[in-house]
C-alpha cells in the first residue's frame, strides 16, 4: 500500500469518526436536555390531557441539536 | 376552509310559562350554544338572577344515580352495545317508570346478596389462614384455650429464646429459619416469658377458638367455602342473565334521562326574572333563522329573539371549523396543540397536505407503508367511539399511504431495492458494501437536504404571511400595522440571508446568483441580499427591539427541516443494517454450505429480520409522526398561530339509543 493509498485511508477513517462524534455527543447533549423536561411533561399531561401538545413542543425542542448533529454527519459522509 | 363557521350572536327573551318549549326545542336542534349567564353587577342586567332548575329536575337526576350504579356494578360496556334500532322517547319513559324500580330493586337484592357472600367468603379464607400454623400441633385445640392458671402464648421466633423456669414449649420449623413455638406458662409468669420471646424476634399469632384437630377444622372451613362458591357463582349467573336481559333498557334509559336532566337543569345557565327568562348565545350564521323560525312557531310567537353584535369578535364566538371531507381529521392534530380563535387562520387545510408529505417523504418505504396502512385499518375498531381517535386513525391511514407512494419513487422496500431505479433522487446507502458486489448505489443527500430547505422555506414564509393576515384581522391601532410589518420584515431578512448565501455559493437545486456583477467589490445579489436583510431588521425593532435577539433562529428554523432527510435516512439505515446482518451474514452463508446447523441459523436470521423491521416501523411511526408534527407546531404555528378559541359546544345531545318526539 503506498502512502497515499494510506493517507486515503486515514482520512476516510477521521471522517467516519467525526461522523459518529457528531451523531453521539449531539445525542447525549439533547438526552440530558429531555430527560428534566420530559418528566415535568409527563406530569403536566398526567394532570391536564389539554397539555399533551404543549408538552410534546416543549419535549422535542432539544431534539433539533441532534438533526444538527445527523446533518453534519451526514454532509462529512457523503460530500 | 381557512375560517371556521361565521356565527350570529342571538339573544332570545320569553315568558317563563314557555321555558319548556324554547328548551325542548333548542336541545332537538343541537345548535345553539348557550353563554353561561354569569352574575354582574352591569347596569343592563340589574334585576336578573341565575335561573332554577325544572321542578322535574330532582325525580330525573335520582333516576339517573339509579340507573348509573346499576350500569357501572353490572359492568355494562356501553361503547361495545349493539344498535338495535331506536327506543320510542314515550314509551321508554313510560317503561322506566313502570319497571324501573322492580328491576333495580331485583338487581340491588342480588348485589347485596353477592357482597354479603364475599364478605362470608373472606372471613372463611381468614379463618383457615390462622389455623394453618396449627396443622403442626397435632393435639385438639381446645387445649390451647380456657385455662386459669396457666398462659398461652403462640408465634414465630428466630434462634432459641431463653425462657423462665417451669415453661411447656412446642416446636416446629417453620419457612425462613423461624421456628413456630407455643408456650405454656404460670399465668403470671407470662409477660416475663413474652419479654424473653420478644428478644428472639417474636411475633405473635391468634390462638384460634376451635375445639378440634386444626386439619380438621380447617377441613370443615373448606368445606363451607366450596359451598359459598357454587352459590356465588349461581348469583353471578343470574346476574349476567339480568344484565342480558336488560342492558339495552339500562343504556338507552341512561341516555334519556341524561337527555332529560341537562333540558331541567338548563335554566341554571339562564337570566331569569320572576316571570321571564333570558338566554344568549350563538348559532352558525347559515342555520340562525332556521331556529328562529322554529322557536316563533313552538311559542305560538310569544318570544322576542333579537340579533346582537358581537362586541370582541376575537374571543367572544364558539369556534366550530368547517374544512373539505379529507381535511377534517387533520383537526384532531390542530385541537391537540389548542384550537384556533373565532377570527384567525384555520391552518387544518394546509396542515392536512403537508403533514401526510411530510411523513411520507421520512418513511419514504413501501413495506413500512403497507404495514401502517393496514394496522390503522385494522385499530379503526379499536378506537370507535372516540371522536379524536377515529380523526387520529385517518391521520396515520393518510400518511402511510403518502409513505408508499414516496415509497415508489425511492424504490424501497423494506430497506430493499424495488426492481426499478429511484425516481429522480435516491437515498440507498451504501450500507454492507453493496457497491462491492457490482450493485449501483446512487445517494442524493445533498439534493434531498436543499429540497427539505426548500420546504422549510416556503412553510416559514407562508406562517409569516399569515402571522401578517392575524395582525392585520385581530388587532387594533399603531400595534397593527407594526406587527404586520414586523410580519414582513422577517420574511425580507430570511430571504435576504438566502439571497446572500446564493451570491457566493452555487448550491443544486438552488438559483445560481455567482455570476451577477460586481459593484464596488460586492456581488450584486449580495448587495440586493442585505438590503433586504437591512430593511427587515429595521422592520423588526419597529415592532420590538428584543425581538432582533431571535434572528438567529431564523437559520435554525430553516435547518431543522433538514430532519426530514435525516430522520429518514437513519431508518433507511437501520432497515439496510438489519438485511445486512440477517440476509448476508446469517441466511446466505447458512445456504452456501446446508448442513443440519443451517436449519438453527437460518431461523435465527428470520428472526434477526422480523425483530430488526419490528422495530424499525415502530420508530418510523414515531419519527415519522413526530417530527412533521414538531416542523407544524414549533416551527410554522409559532409564526401566526394564537389559538385558545373555545369550541363550539351546542345545546343538545347525539341521540344513539332514543329517539326524540317529533
Amino acid at each position: 500500500m503506498s502512502e497515499i493509498e494510506i493517507a486515503i485511508a486515514t482520512a476516510a477513517g477521521y471522517k467516519a469518526i467525526g461522523a459518529g462524534l457528531a451523531v453521539g455527543l449531539a445525542g447525549i447533549g439533547a438526552g440530558i436536555g429531555e430527560m428534566a423536561i420530559g418528566a415535568a411533561a409527563v406530569g403536566a399531561v398526567a394532570e391536564n390531557k389539554d397539555m399533551f401538545g404543549l408538552a410534546l413542543l416543549f419535549t422535542v425542542l432539544p431534539e433539533t441539536i441532534v438533526i444538527f448533529g445527523l446533518v453534519v454527519a451526514l454532509l462529512l459522509l457523503f460530500t | 376552509m381557512f375560517h371556521p363557521k361565521q356565527m350570529t350572536k342571538l339573544l332570545i327573551a320569553a315568558s317563563k310559562d314557555h321555558i319548556e318549549e324554547v328548551i325542548g326545542e333548542l336541545y332537538k336542534r343541537r345548535l345553539f350554544h348557550i353563554e353561561d349567564y354569569v352574575r354582574n353587577d352591569l347596569e343592563e342586567w340589574s334585576g336578573y338572577s341565575i335561573g332554577m332548575s325544572l321542578t322535574q329536575a330532582d325525580q330525573i337526576s335520582s333516576e339517573l344515580v339509579k340507573i348509573r350504579s346499576i350500569i357501572s356494578n353490572l359492568e355494562i360496556n356501553q361503547e361495545s352495545m349493539p344498535l338495535a334500532g331506536y327506543a320510542k322517547q314515550n314509551e321508554l319513559s313510560k317503561k322506566i317508570e313502570s319497571d324501573l324500580p322492580g328491576i333495580a330493586a331485583r338487581i340491588e337484592a342480588l348485589l347485596s346478596k353477592r357482597s354479603g357472600l364475599d364478605a362470608e367468603q373472606k372471613d372463611l379464607e381468614q379463618k383457615i389462614e390462622g389455623l394453618k400454623p396449627f396443622i403442626a400441633f397435632e393435639h385438639p385445640l381446645e387445649l390451647l384455650s380456657g385455662h386459669q392458671a396457666i398462659g398461652l402464648l403462640a408465634g414465630y421466633v428466630k434462634g432459641t429464646p431463653t425462657l423462665p423456669d417451669e415453661s411447656e414449649v412446642f416446636t416446629s420449623p417453620a419457612k425462613n429459619g423461624e421456628a413456630f413455638t407455643i408456650v405454656a406458662v404460670r399465668t403470671e409468669k407470662v409477660a416475663e416469658c413474652e419479654r424473653a420471646l420478644l428478644d428472639a424476634q417474636f411475633h405473635k399469632v391468634t390462638i384460634p377458638q376451635e375445639r378440634e384437630f386444626a386439619s380438621a377444622a380447617i377441613e370443615r372451613y373448606q368445606q363451607q367455602n366450596t359451598a359459598l362458591e357454587s352459590e356465588i357463582k349461581r348469583l353471578d349467573e343470574e346476574l349476567e342473565t339480568v344484565k342480558k336481559q336488560h342492558q339495552l333498557f339500562f343504556v338507552s334509559s341512561e341516555e334519556l334521562l341524561t337527555a332529560e336532566i341537562q333540558q331541567a337543569e338548563a335554566p341554571l345557565r339562564f337570566a331569569t326574572t320572576e316571570h321571564a327568562f333570558v338566554i344568549e348565545g350563538f348559532v352558525p350564521t347559515t342555520e340562525a333563522a332556521e331556529v328562529m323560525e322554529s322557536l316563533v312557531a313552538v311559542t305560538g310567537g310569544k318570544i322576542e329573539i333579537q340579533e346582537l353584535e358581537i362586541k370582541d369578535p376575537n374571543n367572544e364566538p364558539p369556534v366550530d371549523l368547517q374544512n373539505p371531507g379529507f381535511a377534517q381529521p387533520t383537526e384532531a392534530l390542530i385541537n391537540l396543540y389548542t384550537a384556533p380563535k373565532y377570527t384567525e387562520i384555520d391552518p387544518s387545510l394546509v396542515m392536512s397536505v403537508l403533514y401526510p408529505l411530510m411523513f411520507g417523504f421520512i418513511l419514504g418505504d413501501v413495506g413500512y407503508g403497507a404495514i401502517l396502512l393496514v394496522m390503522s385499518l385494522a385499530l379503526r375498531g379499536f378506537v370507535k367511539g372516540s371522536d379524536m381517535g377515529e380523526k387520529l386513525m385517518k391521520v396515520l391511514r393518510n400518511c402511510s399511504i403518502s409513505a408508499i407512494v414516496f415509497g415508489i419513487a425511492f424504490s424501497e422496500f423494506l430497506g430493499m431495492s424495488l426492481p426499478w431505479h429511484p425516481v429522480w433522487l435516491s437515498r440507498h446507502l451504501n450500507i454492507g458494501g453493496g457497491a462491492e458486489h457490482g450493485l449501483e448505489y446512487v445517494t442524493h443527500i445533498p439534493e434531498l437536504l436543499i429540497i427539505t430547505i426548500w420546504v422549510g422555506l416556503f412553510h416559514l414564509t407562508l406562517g409569516r404571511i399569515w402571522g401578517a393576515r392575524n395582525a392585520y384581522v385581530m388587532d387594533h391601532g399603531e400595534h397593527r400595522s407594526k406587527l404586520m410589518f414586523a410580519c414582513i420584515g422577517w420574511v425580507l431578512v430570511m430571504w435576504g440571508i438566502v439571497i446572500a448565501v446564493w451570491s457566493y455559493f452555487p448550491l443544486p437545486l438552488m438559483p445560481d446568483l455567482t455570476g451577477l456583477p460586481y459593484i464596488a467589490g460586492f456581488s450584486a445579489g449580495a448587495a440586493f441580499g442585505v438590503l433586504c436583510l437591512l430593511i427587515g431588521i429595521v422592520l423588526i425593532a419597529r415592532d420590538s427591539v428584543i425581538e432582533l435577539m431571535e434572528i438567529p433562529t431564523i437559520i435554525s428554523n430553516v435547518l431543522s427541516y433538514t430532519r426530514l432527510v435525516a430522520v429518514g435516512l437513519s431508518s433507511v439505515a437501520i432497515a439496510l443494517v438489519t438485511n445486512f446482518i440477517a440476509i448476508k451474514m446469517i441466511i446466505d452463508p447458512a445456504l452456501a454450505d446446508f448442513t443440519v446447523l443451517s436449519i438453527v441459523l437460518i431461523i435465527a436470521g428470520i428472526a434477526v429480520f422480523l425483530f430488526g423491521h419490528t422495530l424499525n416501523t415502530a420508530l418510523g411511526l414515531l419519527g415519522g409522526g413526530v417530527h412533521p408534527l414538531r416542523l407544524h407546531y414549533v416551527e410554522f404555528f409559532t409564526k401566526f398561530y394564537r389559538g385558545g378559541g373555545k369550541k363550539y359546544d351546542p345545546f343538545g345531545m347525539l341521540r344513539k339509543y332514543t329517539e326524540a318526539e317529533k
